[in-house]
């Protein structure tokens, strides 16, 4: 999908269902107030419009409440897509593939309607920080964006921006894949000198998870201490627990009001699966974690100013609140929020396999010992890519593109001449499986014995400050 | 059909958000407590619904098959109940219709015609006389104020009753008794009660509940809380944020004239408080993450086609029930009891509390519920805040209020002198006659007026200055406490801060 603008870009199947929901609620409603003969005539006109491009680019007839099917025939993309049997699922709280190399994010791009970042961006982003640019960025880690270019050009004219991401705190565990939004989110706060927000949604784990309000909210507090360590700088960074900031700040309750007012069931419905049977919570828990996006939720960081543009470095699996985020905006008169998305961090077993807290084997967590990563690298859990007897992997060599060890490097390791050459040799057969995983636990060791080096520091003290809304220093 | 409006607890005036919420069947209610009383059709239809969802989330979450099991062989049950009690098969988000044959209420039910509909945006009759309540606490569930009942309030408080329940204006409640009964114990209670701020202009009407409350906090001596839906409003109406938050300003200076002491009352407006409060918030994702959609699609009759804001702002109004929403002033206690003094059309979002308060481990709050307040043209008329002469303004001025009552009072007396002096005129129908039962103290007077009325003694246009020379004064009195009321002294209402009460 692409944003819900009229006449803007390409129209893509879940754009355009998404706008049909809207403009079919609108219909209704005009109906329903008795609106002028002509105002509702013309939004019928739309309506059907947009019914005859849903139909001519999918192939169905649009139906509310059923977003596009997985096999439609998108005509723009020439052949049919797979069959059932390769499709990949992403939504925010389940992402699955049948694919030993991970999703397809180029379909996920034109499904989405994203834009895939090309060197062009990479460059430019170089350019105006002034740095080279991140190995996430350099490696297709960070892979698609929206609106990226308008950043920078706003940037370029002294018009600053501020970043905005998250952590659902479902647990006190953290592995290393959770870190890698932040690791990428420092970067940015660095290179680009900027504020940012880090939204903890323990109302969100409560209304999903069978937890109390007190777990939810302990997790949060023990998983800020982690994020804290990724060393982001406290005076241009706020931490804020849904729980505790919502009874807090009025502006930010205002805002979540008024998202939830221009956003309908049928939407949620639509983009995120809910269903009757669902909790109330759950049904407008969305619009939370949609007000982060709009600058007046942050009155003692910006002053009461509502056009700041905002950036949000996300897993792709985010994206579906953005979407969401970046219809509404217009209609409540705010600014569209910028987005980065990232790829998943495959589990130990494969990169099908999601990544689980309670499967203490599915990934390096930041309480391994050295021992303990030593052991999950090697023994069994770290899918290889390498063939099954010394001979056959010096004469063929390994697949570096399911080996999860080399994955992982492609995460950790900075150097990618270091890198680019354990691939061939790896490819070539010159280095063995055991070899690679050698230098990833290498890798990995020092990397998770430094993370909690620099959580020890990080007291109650420290994590409160972090999580008290005031000013931060910055240039706007 | 033409529409009553409520005295507007949390209310619109009436011409609220109307035709696109579907007038809402009258529902029968009891609370939907296991083997707790008679079955009602909606109790059954509403513990169906929870018990549904709840075999859907076993399934889902992969439970132990004995559990679900158990959990399907009571849905089963409950289904063969509601096919006994409704001759209907129950099906989801279908509460039980109007005509049903109600089996244990003998012969069916009056047809399409003649029912009342009642909910939080709607009320309307074809009835002349107004809605019949009778029949409202039947299809609801809760239980009629009878005499018993006022004589033991009066005995407990030490007061003579209020006149709104010596006349039945308060004429059902929920558990009044269980309060009564704690509060002999020295187990107190705190009152619970609320506007919905969606204009500027309010009524004699809207004053019912807070003129009552008012009372029973004199006469009990125990905090009271007031909710001002301000974020209700903006989700139902085309207002801005703005202008809804300016309402609950206003309209806290009216609320506050009559008369509350400051030192045991808290006036709160949802988009301050909210943003003031974890706990408040804590509660109000408690309450949402056990109610499902098809819970307020029942009860409420929301649709797919609403805001996700509307679906979830019954939580909201909900919270305000459970003393731990106020840690300021109950430190942090969760179990004091509650008590709601409201117009019947708020019953629903309070079923729904007290569906949700066991399950998440608070007490239930108790209702007292009045009748609607008639708009001037009669009891069946949807009185609006648009159209001016549909009531008496608190702003009106002696000049308006006499004019009103003589050209818009719909009058129950006969079309001539000399018919309405033989026949006599019908207290019943007759907007002023109704008025006079809100507003003069007097029992004996009130009786006399009745009487000499029905017999033809008295003329319409004499009941009416009966009624203007008590609503003028009453009025003006209002117009002066409301004038001392500045800035400084709404501030202090409806700042978070501890009361002076004995719990």
């Amino acid at each position: 999908m692409t944003d819900c603008q009229e006449g803007e870009g390409a129209k893509t199947p879940m754009e355009l269902y998404e706008r049909l929901s809207v403009q079919g609620d609108k219909v209704r409603s005009l109906k329903t107030a008795k609106a002028e003969k002509a105002e509702i005539d013309s939004a019928i006109q739309l309506l059907l419009k947009l019914k005859t491009d849903y139909k001519q680019v999918t192939g169905q007839d649009y139906k509310a409440g059923c977003p596009p099917s997985e096999n439609m025939n998108v005509s723009d993309n020439g052949p049919a897509a797979d069959g059932t049997g390769d499709e990949d699922s992403v939504d925010p709280w389940n992402v699955s593939t049948t694919n030993a190399k991970g999703v397809d994010y180029d379909k996920l791009i034109v499904r989405f309607g994203s834009t895939k970042i090309e060197k062009d961006l990479v460059d430019r982003i170089e350019k105006v920080s002034g740095q080279k640019p991140h190995r996430f960025l350099r490696r297709g880690i960070f892979f698609s964006h929206r609106d990226m270019h308008q950043v920078l050009d706003a940037y370029e004219k002294n018009k600053s921006f501020y970043l905005y991401t998250g952590r659902g705190p479902s647990s006190e565990a953290m592995h290393v894949g959770h870190l890698i939004p932040f690791i990428f989110t420092k970067w940015l706060q660095d290179v680009f000198d900027i504020p940012l927000v880090i939204q903890m949604t323990d109302d969100e784990k409560y209304l999903w998870k069978d937890l109390t309000l007190e777990e939810c909210h302990r997790f949060t507090l023990e998983n800020a201490k982690d994020i804290i360590a990724c060393g982001f700088d406290v005076n241009k960074t706020f931490i804020f627990s849904d729980l505790e900031y919502m009874g807090a700040s009025p502006e930010f309750y205002r805002n979540v009001v008024k998202i939830q007012k221009h956003v309908t069931f049928n939407q949620v419905k639509g983009i995120f699966g809910f269903t009757d049977s669902d909790c109330i919570g759950k049904i407008c828990f969305p619009a939370i974690q949609a007000a982060p996006s709009f600058s007046n939720s942050f009155p003692q960081i910006f002053g009461g100013r509502k056009d700041v543009q905002c950036l949000i470095p996300c897993a792709i699996d985010q994206d579906p609140y953005f979407r969401m985020t970046r219809d509404v905006a217009p209609r409540i008169g705010y600014p569209k929020p910028a987005l980065l998305h990232s790829t998943f961090f495959p589990a130990l077993q494969g990169a099908q396999t999601k990544m689980s807290a309670s499967d203490v084997n599915s990934s390096i967590f930041l309480t391994d010992t050295p021992k303990q990563i030593k052991n999950k690298v090697i023994n069994k859990h770290a899918f290889s890519g390498g063939k099954d007897t010394v001979e056959e992997h010096r004469k063929y060599g390994g697949n570096p593109e399911v080996d999860v060890s080399f994955m992982y490097l492609t995460f950790f390791l900075e150097d990618d001449e270091q890198l680019e050459k354990i691939r061939q040799d790896y490819s070539s057969g010159a280095i063995l499986t055991g070899e690679l995983k050698k230098i990833l636990i290498e890798t990995l060791q020092p990397m998770i014995a430094q993370h909690q080096e620099r959580r020890k520091q990080v007291n109650e003290e420290i994590v409160k400050q972090f999580m008290t809304p005031r000013p931060l220093n910055f240039n706007l």
